[in-house]
């Protein structure tokens, strides 16, 4: 199953909308750096029976509170990040 | 069983440098004889509009490099549909001589079949 | 497991070069492997040894040769990225007739041929992206 890694915002970019056309049945979604701004972009609340993840510290940045973060995303830390690399494969950036 | 690599090239030509080297990136590796296949998605599908003349601003046309893909044997390009029918393109105005272009509804099912994939 | 990134991202411009450096850094605290980190398009400035950000700025260039140094680290640049961006080593200042050389110790130029070999011989592939 393929990992999806999103760094920008929906807001600003394409980069989340072309990632979730090229989602595939138990494919993983992982938002970084600016893509942790997805939490509040209704996009991810139609996305169902799919696991979602961002980076803690990409978040907590950003002042995006826990609050912030709903009950399906899960928020997690660098080696959880290089676990979920080595579970799929392959691994799709967008960045832009 | 997953072997090969993808491209999956979703930048414009001309505005960013990364439809460039993404190609060149491509080329390199169909020169060492590894097997690349390139999926073009969202913006990406205008890199493969006819009739591009980027003189005027200063810069090289990209389609050389498109006209390259099958002298170094990648002979099938696939491209998302969604995105040429989002940007009002028809399959005909996307025509890369020698090359057969495969039209995909489902972008997720394709990428998954690959070992690797990298984004451009 | 085995693991290449693609970096394509300058320091200072976005944020992407530094998750690369902290990502490295978690894959080599879990015990995994990294074959290669290649340095392509905008990246190649992660190898600029004469950029000088404030002393209360991440010096991602002396992180990566830090990095480097520690673990034996295979850091290539693309060299025709590098040309065209103004990165060179002295053997390619002098060929290039340029008044100097600036790569940064730790990093090697090289061609693309070395991404291709890195996604050959590697498990994993992670690109982290610039900002174009």
């Amino acid at each position: 199953m393929t990992l999806h890694i999103v760094s920008k915002s929906p807001f600003s970019t394409q980069a989340l909308s072309d990632c979730l056309e090229s989602f595939a049945d138990g494919d993983a979604l992982l938002l970084i750096e600016d893509g942790v701004y997805a939490l509040q972009h209704k996009a991810l609340q139609d996305l169902q029976n799919t696991e979602i993840f961002c980076l803690a510290a990409d978040s907590e940045a950003r002042g995006l509170l826990p609050s912030a973060i709903s009950c399906s995303v899960e928020a997690i830390d660098d080696a959880r990040w290089v676990h979920l690399c080595t579970e799929h494969n392959p691994i799709v950036s967008w960045f832009r | 069983m997953k072997q090969r690599t993808l491209a999956l090239c979703r930048a414009a030509p001309y505005g960013s440098a990364l439809a460039r080297e993404g190609l060149e990136a491509v080329l390199a590796s169909a020169a060492m004889e590894q097997e690349i296949d390139l999926l073009f998605l969202g913006d990406g599908v205008f890199q493969l509009l006819d009739h591009q003349s980027p003189m005027a601003i200063g810069q090289k046309s990209l389609r050389r490099n498109l006209m390259a893909l099958p002298m170094f044997g990648i002979e099938q390009l696939y491209v998302a549909r969604g995105s040429l029918a989002q940007r009002g393109l028809t399959p005909e105005e996307i025509q890369i001589p020698g090359a057969e272009i495969t039209l995909v509804d489902q972008p997720g099912n394709l990428i998954a079949a690959y070992q690797c994939v990298l984004s451009f | 497991m085995k693991f290449s990134l693609a970096v394509y991202a300058a320091p200072h411009s976005s944020q992407s070069a530094a998750s690369a450096l902290r990502f490295a850094r978690a894959l080599l605290a879990e015990g995994h492997e990294i074959y290669r980190i290649f340095f392509y398009c905008d990246g190649v400035q992660n190898a600029n040894s004469i950029a000088a950000p404030p002393q209360d700025e991440t010096d991602l260039t002396g992180q990566w040769q830090a990095l480097q140094r520690e673990h034996s680290l295979d850091l290539v640049v693309c060299i025709a990225a590098a040309q065209r961006r103004g990165v060179l080593n002295q053997r390619e200042a002098e060929r290039l007739e340029k008044p100097s050389a600036n790569l940064a110790e730790g990093f090697e130029l090289a061609g693309l041929g070395q991404l291709t070999d890195a996604v050959a011989n590697s498990e994993r592939l992670v690109t982290f992206g610039g900002t174009q």
